[in-house]
């Protein structure tokens, strides 16, 4: 009696803990399984000069190098956004604001704007930047939109990166006659940089795969030439998928295409992850 | 340069951590703050450089004074008292930067840009902390690749580097071992020929060997004050007796 009861909790436990480690083991499972199917569909049209031309005969041909560009831009510029106004917020969570309440509320509220789907950005950036604000369907007005998108992941990690900071290192400096802000400036900051490169990064990853944000503000069909200005519309990875896997002329003949780009845009998320573990590890010990 | 509290209280939120506190602290001496955990010495030291102003809902009744002034005059800049009365935490807190980097930080964030001048008060700092000889080759190292105690004794160069008048010292040999904190003491003998050194500790030999008075504090209350030999062979009071024949504490 007494001996089947502890096999019986035995058996229980190996039960589980298989299950679990099944369960783990199905989650890499389905990433190499969506990788290897697009790689496989994907790499065949892979060669210089899809990366590095424009599409040609009614997008049936030629590269998605604008559309490489315009995503390049996009990230760029709305990191120009997000970035100061992120990492701005974060410090003044951590450093500034006495007042717990007020730190809860905004907490709360960034994880608020996390949470609305990227269609509603989209929508919101359409009828603010692009119309009210005159920017026109643009490079501009698709950075701020997606600058929007990207602020709560950048404000979030701001904050637990400074978080992170040992309370030490603050008294540390103060006691030595520096002011809060050269705290920050000249300790705080330099500690929590790698950290703050890591959100940077990863939140790179996000905005250059989303499509919604930038479907009514920024992203051209089809556009021959790069964009000079700011104020042009511009071709974007995620956007261009959408297009050559929808509506092109000859839907089936442009399929390993859609898949190129794919392996484009999964490269460049995946690289970009690969980066934030880099900086993560070099700089923390 | 003197230090004096005349009747401190000090609250945390409604918690009367120190009753109504008389001192006066001579000037290029060192005293010592002995007591039982909790009793309120570490704040009382903290006073004196307004280290507690960082603590939120604190209050403080009375005055202190760094030499003639009140330091919680509201005349008074927090950040040029810290640059006259220089603190040594319990834990050493080198910054994530060079050796060289860490004693040069307080003269950097108080204006200093002559290379020079900088150059030299660094190595000046790090020879009065008696660290000179272990470091000189490696100056642009990582401070986090020294041990411990040449840690503590690179945060007491950093402290030094801004000539501060007074040195408060909030147990700064508890987290070593015996021979670097046997350094420590040596240094803060050395020391109080030209700084006045406050020095908290819950080591009494420690504070008998390295002050020159003592001040035994309990449950918030300044007990005894007096030259250390005094506390130590003949106290006045019998809770000094006790905590400092091992009865209780």
């Amino acid at each position: 009696m007494q001996k089947n009861k502890f096999t019986g909790k035995r058996a229980n436990q190996a039960i589980f803990f298989s299950l679990f480690r099944l369960m783990s083991y199905l989650v890499v499972g389905i990433l190499f399984c969506i990788i290897g199917f697009i790689v496989i569909r994907g790499i065949g049209v892979i060669n210089w000069e899809f990366l590095t031309s424009a599409p040609k005969d009614g997008m049936t041909k030629g590269g998605i190098f604008p559309a490489i560009i315009g995503t390049f831009y996009l990230v760029i510029g709305s990191m120009l956004v997000a970035f100061p106004i992120g990492v701005m917020s974060g410090i003044y969570m951590n450093e500034y604001a006495t007042n717990k309440y007020v730190v809860r509320v905004i907490r709360v509220m960034t994880n608020n704007l996390g949470g609305i789907p990227s269609i509603v950005f989209g929508l919101f950036g359409m009828s603010l930047f692009v119309n009210k604000l005159h920017f026109g369907d643009s490079l501009l007005a698709g950075s701020f939109t997606l600058g929007l998108l990207a602020l709560p992941l950048i404000i979030r990690v701001t904050e637990e990166a400074l978080k992170a900071i040992p309370d030490t290192y603050r008294q540390g400096s103060l006691a030595l006659g520096a002011t809060k802000l050269t705290t920050i400036r000249r300790v705080i900051l330099p500690a929590a940089f790698p950290n703050v490169m890591t959100g940077l990064i990863l939140s790179i990853g996000r905005v250059s795969g989303e499509t919604a944000p930038i479907l009514f503000t920024a992203a051209a069909y089809f556009l021959p030439h790069l964009p000079t200005s700011v104020f042009d519309q511009v071709m974007a990875l995620p956007y261009h998928l959408y297009v050559i896997a929808t509506s092109g002329t000859d839907l089936e003949a442009t399929r390993p295409m859609a898949y190129g780009t794919a392996i484009v845009l999964i490269a460049i998320v995946l690289i970009m992850n690969l980066l934030a573990n880099i900086v993560r590890r070099r700089f923390s010990k | 340069m003197k230090l004096e509290a005349k009747n401190v209280n000090f609250f945390y939120g409604d918690f009367h951590a120190l009753k109504d506190i008389n001192m006066q602290i001579d000037s290029n001496s060192v005293t010592a703050f002995i007591g039982p955990s909790g009793c309120g010495k570490s704040t009382f030291l903290r006073l004196f450089n307004r280290m507690n102003d960082l603590i939120d809902d604190t209050h403080l009744e009375g005055e202190c004074l760094v030499g003639d002034q009140n330091i919680y005059d509201k005349s008074v800049s927090v950040d040029e008292l810290r640059t006259t009365v220089g603190m040594v935490f319990q834990k050493p807190n080198p910054f994530p930067k060079s050796i060289f980097e860490n004693v040069a930080y307080g003269l950097r964030v108080n204006g200093v840009k002559d290379k020079k001048i900088i150059t030299e008060t660094v190595e000046k700092s790090l020879k009065q902390a008696a660290l000179w000889e272990e470091v000189k080759d490696k100056l642009k190292k990582s401070a986090f690749e020294l041990s411990g105690g040449q840690q503590q004794r690179l945060c007491i160069a950093r402290a030094l580097a801004i000539s501060p008048s007074v040195l408060l010292m909030d147990e700064p040999a508890s987290a070593l071992d015996p021979i670097s904190t046997s350094k420590i003491e040596e240094l803060i003998f050395e020391l109080k020929h030209n700084y006045t050194v406050v020095i908290v500790t819950h080591n009494m030999q420690q504070a008998a060997r390295v002050s020159d008075k003592t001040g035994f504090f309990m449950l918030g209350e300044l007990i005894e004050f007096n030259d250390t030999k005094k506390i130590f062979l003949n106290p006045d009071k019998e809770q000094t007796q006790n905590y400092i024949t091992g009865r209780f504490g």
